[in-house]
């Protein structure tokens, strides 16, 4: 067409342009928004049957301290991911980087271990078998550490990642791994709020 | 330019015809062929069902088949209709077409796509498997406890619907990310969110509602499980458990699903009509907004299917005025049809028929909603066929001839033949005359009282002639369906050959040849105007070759907002971890409903290796 010639959008040069590095940055954001629903929905679910049943007031509430220290060991994970893990990674230290994964995930495996462990000394007086309560309590909790163990996968994987050149897909597999991560140690914080703060007030 | 440039494309982005390149292919024209393909088989088996249950009740106190079989017909025919056909069609037309729409070589993550292609298969396999075992589900599509618990509902049949379920929650999620990112990253230079197609919009707005809604329905059916095997207590009233959460999560799933399988719909019927009235559509923004608006206010409405629960009389009004507001917003379309029908020259092709269709449905269904948003209204008809009506309306009218109307228009450029327009017609005009046979008597048949999933009812009700006319209405209306089935096969053999262009249409898939190359389009096309092929704009003026891209699998990531463009996007190509991980899933998912949880342990181990293998880095194709 000629009049083609005389409109012309005015856009930057394509032959400039960098490899897109942000494609998987947007995938992992859409997955942990529907995650954090699937979170949302499970914890309208204990409101829900608490407010139904007239009692959340359990008798034994279940143990602050425990949740308290659990949450601090992920917090930390969190920080330790992205001060020794992406910082190191934009200064392109590949095996600080390295270094810093494995500790946030030492600390991951260490946060799993315990909460097995506090799981196992409330077993004696709340299963998921007793009541609605047992019930919801477990699933929020198992969960949860569902998404621990994915979150550790991802970084377990990114600990082995060879450096190959930056074109290879995924792009920014750190990044987004460290999203997921970060994700995973907020809904804690809702689940010690939820679960062990408020039945303690 | 050069065939050697279009031969390097090709090369880049053509599977290889073989067994392998069959199954490991991440092209979003032969997947979206396959959803579709897939879909309307699934359309099929759903109609089937829905024949068999409508001879049984032809006449009072028949027995052609037995209430247990019929409480398996309704609810897989539900189940068939409403997540297998519905939603998947709908994404078929997106995947295929919102590459070519925005001008993307494909969709963001390709082989998620494969993935998602997978699962959809195998989970109605899945669902099916269970029929042959005479197990399948029995307590209808949305499965209220505390009937679906284990101590009434015993065997495998609802342990089929949660697992099959949540495997396709899997894929559904993941197509809507796809589309999400690809709409919002992909698209050509130029077409700001100002020019987006509404076909765009509507998709978008369908694949935010099932990133935001399908959670629900995979915690319902986790505690579902987990009830009915592992002794909890959610919905067990004995130990404080409470049946109404499961309503509450499973509508807060359902009603957005509604849209989600009718927002697109109305996409596809915005495309189609301004190309058949020779004009743009008449208010867009107001079109776009209230698709938007549709979507949200979708979240605030799904107690209405519970209002015979017992609730305060402040949440039955709120969410029966929620429900009437949405009314508004689809008042507010199909105003904006008729003023583009109204304002253009409309040329009644047989998807113009289809549309049309569509739009008189819509409105009758949409009424009796209204209708049936009024709480005391709502007592009454509540579980009767009066409902049977309204939602067979709104999902057939909604779905179904939208659906239609697409292919007429659409499958031109998918196949590369025209379908005769003849049989189009008489296509539409027998479906649609079927159709009103065959549902409008359940209005008065839910009136009189008709409950529905009832396999029979006594001659005393009279209520014989009122369902023999529905039944012969349902044949007839089958019968108008396969003509559109014969017109498609008859047209791939001897259609008259589309051309790039067979409507002269505005949108930019109708720039690609018909079947579009692997590659779709040599220069990334640029766009200035909401109509891109009616403007002076060339397309693919390009004078340096700067949107050729083809130094591998690339497409042009833009701004969201403006697109501008970004940067290069380099895509995957073929791979088999996509059907490996689709395949362990199912496994999983089988020896769950089988209880068989070593198995399913080691799912889940290879499901994790399959995952590494897939995102593993590999050298692409293009780079040295």
């Amino acid at each position: 067409m000629s009049a083609s010639q005389t409109i012309v959008p005015q856009t930057p040069s394509i032959a400039n342009l960098k490899t897109d590095q942000d494609l998987g940055k947007y995938g992992i954001w859409l997955v942990i928004s529907t995650e954090g629903f699937l979170f949302v929905d499970l914890f309208f679910s204990y409101f829900y049957l608490a407010n139904r049943t007239g009692r959340w007031n359990v008798e034994i509430p279940p143990k602050l301290g425990f949740a308290l220290i659990l949450l601090a060991i992920l917090l930390a994970s969190s920080v330790v991911l992205h001060l020794f893990g992406e910082k190191a990674v934009e200064k392109e230290k590949y095996g600080a980087a390295r270094a810093g994964v494995a500790a946030t995930l030492l600390l991951g495996l260490i946060f799993l271990a315990l909460e097995g462990y506090s799981m196992y000394l409330s077993w004696s007086n709340l299963t998921p078998a007793t009541d609605s309560y047992g019930s919801i309590f477990y699933t929020i909790l198992c969960f949860h550490a569902a998404h621990v163990i994915v979150g550790s996968l991802m970084l377990i994987y990114v600990l082995f990642l060879p450096l190959g050149p930056s074109e290879t897909t995924p792009h920014r597999p750190l990044h987004s791994a460290t999203l997921y991560w970060h994700f995973v140690d907020a809904v804690w914080i809702f689940v010690v709020l939820f679960l062990f703060i408020l039945p303690n007030l | 330019m050069s065939a050697a440039v279009q031969q390097h494309l090709t090369e880049m982005w053509e599977s290889p015809h073989t067994i392998r390149g069959w199954f490991a292919t991440v092209d979003h024209k032969t997947l979206g062929k396959r959803y579709l393909a897939s879909a309307f088989i699934f359309l099929l088996v759903g109609g089937v069902e829905a024949l068999i249950m409508r001879i049984q009740l032809t006449g009072a106190n028949q027995s052609f088949i037995s209430p247990e079989t019929y409480d398996q017909l309704f609810t897989m025919h539900g189940m068939t209709m409403i997540y297998w056909y519905a939603a998947p069609v709908l994404s078929g037309f997106s995947i295929y077409f919102v590459p070519l729409l925005i001008g993307a070589r494909d969709l963001a993550y390709p082989r998620l796509n494969a993935f998602t292609y997978w699962t959809l298969v195998l989970s109605f396999i899945l669902l099916y498997l269970s029929s042959f075992a005479g197990q399948s589900p029995h307590a209808g599509w949305f499965a209220h406890a505390p009937y679906t618990e284990a101590a009434y509902s015993p065997g495998y049949g609802m342990d089929v619907f949660v697992m099959s379920l949540i495997l396709l929650t899997i894929s559904t999620t993941g197509g809507a990310i796809n589309l999400i990112v690809s709409i919002l990253r992909l698209r050509a230079p130029g077409m700001s969110i100002s020019k987006m197609p509404v076909y765009l919009y509507s998709t978008l707005t369908m694949s935010v509602l099932i990133v935001v809604a399908m959670p629900a329905l995979t915690v319902a059916g986790v505690f579902l499980e987990l009830d009915r095997r592992y002794s909890t207590h959610f919905f067990t009233v004995a130990r404080d458990g409470n049946p109404i959460l499961w309503q509450q999560l499973f509508w807060f799933f359902a009603h957005p699903w509604v849209y989600i399988v009718f927002l697109p719909a109305t996409g596809i019927i915005s495309m189609l009509l301004p190309v058949f009235c020779r004009r743009p559509l008449v208010g867009y923004p107001y079109v776009v907004l209230s698709t938007m608006m549709t979507g949200l206010t979708g979240f605030g409405v799904w107690v209405h299917h519970m209002f015979s629960i017992g609730m305060s009389q402040m949440a039955m009004s709120f969410f029966s005025a929620a429900s009437m507001t949405i009314s508004i917003f689809t008042a507010i379309q199909v105003f904006a049809w008729v003023a583009t029908i109204w304002k253009g020259r409309p040329i009644l092709t047989a998807a113009m028929h289809w549309a049309g269709g569509f739009m008189a449905l819509l409105v009758i269904g949409g009424l009796n909603g209204i209708v049936s948003a009024v709480v005391p209204v709502d007592w009454q008809v509540h579980d009767t066929y009066f409902l049977l009506a309204h939602l067979h309306y709104v999902l057939i009218g909604g779905n179904v001839f939208p659906v239609f109307a697409g292919l007429y228009y659409w499958l031109p450029k998918i196949t590369g033949r025209m379908m005769s327009e003849r049989l189009g017609k008489w296509s539409f005009w027998v479906s649609f005359i079927g159709f009103n046979i065959g549902f409008f008597p359940m209005h008065l048949l839910g009136i009189a009282g008709m409950p529905r999933r009832i396999y029979t009812y006594p001659a005393e009700l009279g209520l014989d002639s009122l369902n023999l006319t529905a039944t012969i209405g349902s044949f007839i209306f089958g019968v108008g369906i396969l003509l559109s089935i014969v017109n498609f096969f008859k047209s791939l053999r001897n259609g008259a050959i589309a051309g790039k262009d067979p409507w002269k249409a505005d949108t930019l898939e109708w720039a690609t040849d018909s079947p579009p190359s692997a590659y779709e389009v040599v220069h990334i096309p640029s766009v200035t105007s909401r109509s891109p092929l009616w403007d002076d704009h060339d397309e693919n003026f390009d004078p340096y070759n700067e949107r050729i891209l083809d130094q591998g699998r690339l497409t042009l990531a833009t701004t969201w907002l403006d697109a501008k463009p970004l940067a290069i996007s380099r895509l995957p190509g073929d791979s088999l971890a996509p059907l490996w991980l689709s395949l362990v899933l199912f496994l999983f998912f089988g020896a769950m409903i089988m209880h068989w949880l070593w198995v399913a342990l080691a799912a889940v181990i290879a499901s994790v290796a399959c995952a590494y293998y897939w995102v593993w880095p590999k050298p692409q194709k293009g780079v040295a």
